[in-house]
């Protein structure tokens, strides 16, 4: 049961609570309260889509909360061109696509030292590792900034590789130690038996039995690199080198004047990671609970 | 050979090494990139550095005495305080809420929860431009819907005065802060067994002492997790302030986070601007140790 715990503690939520209050009217009156609120906190993304898709002149002529006489593909055409998007996406994806696996492989095998491993100073290495958590990035910056400047790496997206792993290493570590506990030893000493090392445990046995936290410290941590702002900032000045949230600070400016334009932009940006978001929630929301919800 | 006699006699464990092997390429990574630059931003904030230059003096604690004279560290300390409180107290509590009624008897239970998530998910600098989107004083949303609904005379430039900036831009820290302690609450109250509200109904509470002795107690080790992990989150407050207003109007958002910045990279005060990352560090981890010794303590 353990061995899914993170997928587990979302299967919960979807069924009925404890409260006892009979389906019909209290059920729809509560129904109804929390439908108002969320259709509140999701109007700033709803009016960003509605923005989005008519010509700025309908936008300014009808006002923002008016619903559009009109409807346009070309804000989109002009955000993606003005905003570079084609570059930063690409930079984007790149950086996750290397960070993120060499992240969840190296915080992998330090947590399966320290959840399975006899390891020397044990604990003064966990306490240091999770003290990462309470760092702010911005500690770190002046002399990351001279020790990529010293090796030649700003300007380059392969520079911010090692502060991203850097500060993405505490979470997963965190969370993967703590699933990597719960996996039963004897299947571990059975293998030992048959003669089995350290390494082909952990590739074997550990990693396959781990798939469920494995994705769901990827997603999350696909997430933190994706949006990661200051690193990216400081590091990066060419616009061919550019992340989305970097590129999309600089396209604001630009768009002054043509609001539509900007929630074009702002929407580009902003989909895939809503995608991905939805169709994947379950194992977000599992990990996060059972990431932290512990001791 | 010493090792294999050890490896032979106890076939469960591995080699000494071994575990060092596993653990070798993470922490050099991480005393790398992250310990050993937080360790000499110590050095640099005891120095006179520009940022620049290739020489710089040593200054000793200059640099910290200084501090309490600047005024926008004044402000900024004032702004970090308020904006901790407010963005610890209104999204606890309102996760909170939402966590309760959502645990109900409510239909569509998955859409409102991914609803009220979704702003978790969003990079920081969207939020921001979103905000700052909403908030534009002529085309904006925020006051046409002032408008609309009569209110005419509140309609104001948010982001563009000083009393009014920061306020402004904690909205959207509420809104995207709101999602993590609902679902942290909701898997919490999940798992309050039933039998505790059976029994409570039973002895006559009424739902209200049921929430007082019931809920809240069984919640505890939610509320600290929640607590915590804001508490170190708030502290560390950079993008946002940055991407919405600069630390602007004048200097009435600066936050220590934001005037680090500005003095490492616009005044050209690398020491200076360092001394003011290491204060809010230490504090940060002041706050945090607990949370970090309870995570350690709980592994053994």
């Amino acid at each position: 049961m353990t061995l899914t715990a993170p997928i587990q503690v979302d299967v919960p939520l979807e069924s009925a609570g404890p409260v006892k209050a009979p389906r019909t009217k209290r059920g729809l009156v509560m129904t109804l309260v929390l439908a108002v609120i969320a259709l509140f906190w999701i109007s700033p993304l709803a009016l960003l889509v509605v923005t989005a898709v008519r010509p700025l002149a309908d936008f300014i002529g009808n006002g923002p909360l008016s619903w559009p006489d009109q409807l346009t593909w070309s804000n989109f055409k002009d955000a993606w061109g003005i905003g570079n998007f084609a570059t930063t996406y690409k930079n984007s994806a790149i950086l996750a696509l290397i960070k993120v696996p060499l992240g969840v492989l190296v915080s992998a095998m330090l947590g399966f030292a320290l959840a399975k491993l006899r390891m020397k100073f044990r604990r003064t290495v966990m306490f240091t590792v999770f003290l990462g958590l309470t760092i702010p990035i911005y500690i770190t910056i002046v002399p990351v900034f001279i020790m990529m400047r010293s090796a030649g790496a700003t300007d380059s997206i392969f520079g911010l590789i090692g502060p991203y792993l850097a500060f993405g290493i505490p979470f997963e570590v965190l969370v993967l130690q703590s699933f990597f506990r719960q996996l039963p030893d004897e299947i571990i000493e059975a293998a030992r038996v048959d003669g089995a090392g350290d390494w082909r445990v952990f590739f074997t046995m550990i990693l396959p039995l781990s798939v469920p936290a494995l994705v769901t410290v990827a997603i999350l941590d696909a997430v933190a690199t994706w949006n990661e702002f200051l690193f990216a900032l400081i590091l990066l000045n060419s616009d061919a080198h550019k992340t989305i949230p970097v590129g999309l600070l600089n396209f604001q400016g630009q768009f002054a004047n043509n609001n539509t334009g900007l929630a074009a932009g702002i929407l580009i940006a902003v989909v895939p990671i809503l995608i991905a978001y939805t169709l994947l929630q379950r194992w977000i929301v599992g990990g996060l609970t059972a990431g932290s919800l512990k001791g | 050979m010493a090792t294999t006699t050890v490896a032979l006699s106890k076939p469960q464990r591995g080699g000494r090494w071994s575990p060092w092997l596993f653990a070798l390429p993470a922490l050099i990574v991480y005393v790398g990139f992250l310990v050993y630059p937080a360790l000499s931003s110590l050095w640099f904030s005891l120095t006179d550095w520009d940022g620049l230059s290739a020489t710089y003096n040593f200054v000793g604690l200059d640099n910290y005495l200084k501090m309490p004279s600047d005024p926008v560290v004044v402000t900024a300390v004032k702004n970090n305080l308020i904006w901790t409180v407010v963005t610890i107290a209104v999204p606890t509590v309102i996760g909170l809420l939402l966590a309760i009624a959502l645990n109900g008897k409510v239909h569509g239970k998955p859409i409102l929860r991914l609803i009220f998530y979704t702003p978790a998910v969003l990079p920081l600098v969207s939020i921001a431009s979103i905000w700052g989107w909403l908030y534009n004083p002529q085309y904006g949303a925020i006051n046409s819907f002032l408008r609309l609904i009569g209110l005419d005379g509140l309609a104001t430039a948010w982001l563009g005065q000083d009393s009014t900036a920061l306020w402004a831009v904690m909205v959207p820290a509420i809104w995207l802060r709101t999602g993590f302690p609902m679902l942290l609450y909701l898997a919490a109250l999940q798992s309050i067994p039933n039998e505790l509200y059976e029994a409570a109904t039973v002895d006559g509470a009424s739902k209200w002492q049921q929430f007082w002795n019931v809920t809240m107690p069984s919640l505890r080790p939610a509320h600290y997790i929640v607590l915590a992990l804001s508490l170190i989150d708030s502290f560390k407050v950079f993008d946002m302030i940055y991407a919405m207003t600069y630390g602007g109007p004048g200097t009435s958002t600066q936050v220590m986070g934001t005037w680090m910045y500005f003095n490492v990279f616009q005044y050209y005060q690398a020491g200076y601007g360092t001394a003011i990352a290491v204060v809010i560090t230490l504090v940060a981890i002041a706050v945090g140790i607990p949370y970090v010794r309870s995570q350690t303590k709980e592994a053994s």
